[in-house]
């Protein structure tokens, strides 16, 4: 009888065993899973939000989310905008440099908007094609600009813009120019035009950006289209010279930010890139240079927009109300060297000896002449962008 | 003897081969730890410095993305084991019918890729309308943890003497003093090991991470973000770091030499 | 100690008839959370990527999709991506193949020449599979850079024109081209064929490698003749766990690559996120998923016990 009832003793050892984990290990996700849990740090899942609006008076917090690098940091003894701000309004910032992509930034919070909840944040600052997807689909709210007296300042370029042609939803957060970086001493010589970048002798040393409106506006320019009404027959052309480009090896990559990567390891020549990335990094590599190619480049811009239930709208105002103060928008100028969406940045910058460089920069503050031949790329329809989209993926992804 | 001696250089030759492939990104970015970068991008070697070593945690979000993978690790390392181990003493200690049904839908997961498991479990949590965020990471992680967690311990187990237990209870001990003091112990390696890996896939997870995080900012994605507009050498201090903690973790849980030296009919 | 029958290893005692009403359940008690935890979180998630393969989103930014049993899902995404799933394969095969080469030779040293310090060699083999990979990934785009140290090494050895004319090359360049995503995807998966390789040489006991010595067998012979049947299954165990992996990556391609490199993850990461488009990902990834499981299965039907697992 004894090996029989060791055997029994541990079958029963084991069954309790096997209950007391089974009931310690379901339960508390079987609990979560009813609760739905506590959705994270980021996408709160509550409506109440929405009913705190009317309580947030000087609340004191804002939640902003932007692209990174894309304000003056602190430094020691060097107070940044989003400190000084907190010092001068009381208000808590959370400034969070998390849209990296605006694409993935995008897929992150359509969940929440799609099912009518609210974000975290109070204020999102995305390239204007993503401005007028999100105002298409009504995710966000009309700007408080009866608390924005400043956004007279507004320089009158970006006026109503193609991306918000009533000025109800955006305010630009910072302006810049699309076109040609190049490596002078990789290159041998000064580029000027997009045909440069298809030069042979340039084989497999240049890249395009992923941004589909930024490459492919360039390349309908250079073709002598109109971007302001882009059209798919129009397109075409372009679209054929890039995809044979990429076939070809003459693009060796399709790059986000990181083409300065590669631009200051000597992997790249020549690239497409932005004004304001080729002034900073000129400032560690001399050879670096941009410009605007003869055929024109792409103006583009970053905005501020409220996405739907914000909490502390109040909040959002006093901050687009101060970045646009002339003095403080000069410094945020000074430190991304982008083109300023504030009036009167040119001759703050002027009067310090520090700064006074860059008050002359044409990429920061192009002149009518060069207005001229910078365009805005046009609106496109859900439909139109699904297929630019569909074609563009196609030669990026091979 | 002579053509033995060459096959033997040759052999090391090519072993060394092999493991500098292994090493050579490591050694880099020890080595770029130490550089002092004129711009943002720390890939070009400029000169030997100290001074990030000084200010590791200068990149508050880093600290940040760190720590928050190193509690999702942990938390996924601890549910994997304990499921694991439960399913490990289950299918190791009975002829359960459907047994190698059971250990084969285990192995499932870890043969496909990562982008199959990814674009399943988004669409599991958009389905069950569950926001994307600690929850699901954990949830995602634990998965292919468990996998891995309970076929390890089952071979473990499988290589076991269950007499041993018995011996035990022969010998008077209650069936529960008898598990904890004999069996247990000896499991230990066995939970070690596979919670270390458990550990690790967690850590360093990318692609499963990057559709069920939501806003969550694990390590893996903050580097992939962050390495489109700089590459702070506090990512090559972080990564030395974290090195130097997996040579320590990996002395711990490697088994004594001589039971691997011994051969098993 | 009593006289007792035959000790059952499988029941972990004595062998006892037992009718079959009490058969033990505390078995499946033990496997039900984690028999919860893989049908919920890994059946129930691929099975409902079937109806929204065949199904087509109801506007392009909203979420919600209608079930339309669209077949055509397949045909479009197998039109477009056919030719990347070939390539994903071909990168992954070659990895594999580069993998093996590299991987026997290193596991035969570990496991006959390793003696006392085989469980730190083997250490050494899964160390850099704990770091970060995307730091890894990184750190070769230093290496391989255009200026940087492999081609300085190769141009100084006048290596450039050989290795273009192999195709290892592309003018000159090893960044962002198929070779330096293959060095990638080569350097993961390695940890993984050595281990399996190292287990399954256990099991060779030196003594028949002596006694092909003795027998006057050559290297060669002593190879294909003993230590290439030992050591099959093993191999075939890293083939699986290296193989399918690798042609579902992401970060190499994505890093080391070019647009002519890119590689099946890539696009249904793509697909999911820049085109929106849900049912097609689905489709493109149980595609992904039926061209795998067949391997998979005749490999896994075969045992589980070959798994490179600590």
């Amino acid at each position: 009888m004894a090996p029989f009832a060791h055997h029994e003793g541990r079958r029963t050892f084991l069954r309790r065993l096997a209950w007391g984990a089974s009931g310690a290990l379901l339960a508390p996700a079987l609990l979560q899973a009813c609760g739905r849990g506590p959705g994270g740090g980021g996408e709160g899942a509550d409506k109440e939000g929405a009913d705190k609006k009317g309580a947030d008076k000087e609340s004191g917090e804002l939640v902003i989310s932007s692209f990174p690098l894309y304000i003056d940091p602190s430094r020691p003894g060097a107070p940044g905008s989003v400190e000084r701000f907190q010092r001068d309004t009381g208000i808590r910032l959370r400034y969070g440099e998390d849209v990296n992509d605006v694409r993935q930034f995008f897929a992150r919070i359509r969940p929440a908007l799609a099912a009518g909840q609210t974000l975290p944040q109070d204020l999102v600052v995305l390239t204007s094609w993503m401005a007028t997807r999100l105002i298409q689909l009504g995710w966000v709210e009309p700007l408080p600009f009866d608390r924005i007296p400043n956004a007279r300042n507004l320089i009158p370029s970006l006026r109503n813009p193609s991306w918000d042609p009533e000025q109800r939803f955006s305010l630009p957060w910072q302006s810049g120019i699309a076109g040609i970086a190049y490596n002078f001493k990789a290159t041998g010589r000064e580029l000027r035009s997009i045909d440069d970048l298809f030069d042979p002798a340039l084989k497999g040393r240049v890249s395009a950006l992923l941004e589909m409106r930024d490459t492919m506006g360039l390349l309908m320019l250079a073709d002598g289209k109109d971007v302001s009404r882009p059209n798919w027959s129009d397109a075409q052309p372009s679209f054929d010279r890039l995809e044979r480009a990429r076939r070809d090896g003459q693009i060796r990559r399709f790059t986000g930010n990181d083409y300065q990567n590669d631009l200051l390891a000597g992997n790249l020549a020549a690239c497409i890139g932005w004004s304001g990335d080729v002034a900073q990094l000129a400032l560690e590599q001399p050879d670096l240079r941009f410009v605007v190619p003869e055929s024109g480049g792409i103006l583009w811009a970053d905005v501020m927009l409220m996405p739907k239930g914000a909490r502390h709208p109040n909040a959002a105002a006093r901050w687009m109300n101060w970045v646009y103060d002339p003095p403080q928008a000069a410094r945020i100028a000074a430190a991304v060297q982008y083109i300023s969406p504030v009036e009167g940045v040119q001759q703050i910058l002027a009067k310090d000896p520090a700064t006074a460089a860059l008050a002359n920069n044409p990429l920061m503050f192009p002149d009518p002449a060069k207005q001229q031949r910078l365009h805005v790329f046009g609106p496109l329809s859900e439909a139109e962008e699904a297929r630019w989209d569909e074609r563009f993926a196609r030669i990026t992804q091979a | 003897m002579n053509r033995n001696r060459l096959g033997g250089l040759l052999l090391v030759l090519w072993s060394a081969l092999a493991y500098g492939l292994l090493y050579a990104p490591l050694l880099i970015t020890v080595l770029f730890s130490f550089n002092a970068p004129r711009g943002r991008f720390n890939l070009v070697w400029q000169g030997f410095t100290l001074e990030n070593w000084r200010h590791p945690l200068r990149d508050a979000a880093l600290g940040e993305a760190f720590l928050t993978s190193l509690a999702l690790a942990l938390a996924a390392a601890v549910v994997a084991i304990l499921l694991g181990a439960l399913m490990a003493l289950a299918l190791a200690r009975s002829s359960v019918r459907g047994g190698r049904w059971i250990a084969l839908l285990l192995a499932l997961p870890l043969t496909n890729p990562e982008i199959v498991l990814a674009t399943g479990l988004l669409n599991l949590f958009v389905g069950l309308n569950l926001p994307r965020g600690p929850l699901t990471l954990l949830l995602s992680h634990s998965l292919f943890c468990l996998s891995y967690a309970a076929l390890t311990l089952k071979a473990r187990l499988a290589g076991f003497d269950p007499s041993l237990e018995l011996a035990a209870q022969d010998l008077g001990a209650p069936p529960l003093q008898a598990f904890r003091r004999v069996t247990l112990p000896l499991l230990v390696p066995g939970l070690l090991a596979a919670g270390l890996l458990s550990f690790s896939l967690s850590f360093d997870d990318y692609v499963v991470s990057s559709f069920t995080a939501g806003e969550t900012v694990t390590l893996p994605l903050y580097l992939a973000g962050a390495f489109q507009r700089e590459i702070s050498p506090q990512i090559q201090v972080l990564f030395t770091l974290v090195l130097l903690a997996s040579v320590l973790l990996l002395a711990l849980a490697s088994p004594p030499s001589g039971e691997n030296g011994r051969y098993r009919p | 100690m009593p006289a007792s029958p035959q000790r059952d290893r499988r029941h972990g005692g004595p062998r006892i008839h037992r009718p079959p009403s009490h058969r033990p359940r505390w078995p499946w008690l033990l496997l039900a959370p984690g028999l919860l935890w893989l049908l919920v979180l890994y059946l129930l998630p691929l099975l409902s990527l079937v109806p929204l393969s065949l199904s087509e989103p109801v506007s392009r930014f909203g979420l919600e999709t209608v079930f339309r049993g669209r077949l055509a899902n397949y045909q479009e995404v197998l039109q477009a991506y056919g030719p990347i799933l070939l390539r994903s394969f071909a990168y992954a095969s070659l990895a594999t193949g580069l993998g093996v080469v590299l991987a026997y030779p290193l596991a035969w040293t570990i496991r006959f020449r390793g003696g006392r310090w085989q469980p730190l060699l083997m250490g050494l083999v899964v160390l850099p599979s704990l770091t970060s990979f995307l730091v890894r990934a990184i750190a070769w785009t230093s290496l391989l850079a255009d200026q940087g140290p492999l081609l300085q090494l190769l141009r100084s050895l006048g290596l450039i024109a050989p290795l273009e004319a192999l195709g290892v090359l592309h003018d000159g360049r090893l960044l962002n081209t198929a070779s330096a995503v293959i060095l990638g995807l080569t350097t993961n998966l390695l940890p993984f064929l050595v281990l399996p390789l190292v287990v399954a040489m256990q099991r060779i006991d030196p003594v028949l490698l002596e006694a092909a010595d003795d027998l006057h067998a050559g290297a060669l012979r002593r190879f294909t003749q003993v230590v290439w049947p030992l050591s099959r299954p093993g191999l075939a165990a890293g083939i699986l766990l290296s193989l399918i992996p690798a042609a579902g990556d992401v970060v190499n391609p994505r890093f080391l690559g070019g647009p002519n490199n890119q590689m099946i993850a890539n696009s249904i990461d793509n697909l999911l996120l820049v085109q929106l488009q849900a049912p097609r990902a689905a489709a493109l990834t149980l595609v992904l998923m039926a061209l795998i499981s067949v391997a998979v299965l005749l490999q896994l039907r075969r045992g589980l016990d070959e798994l490179p697992l600590p």
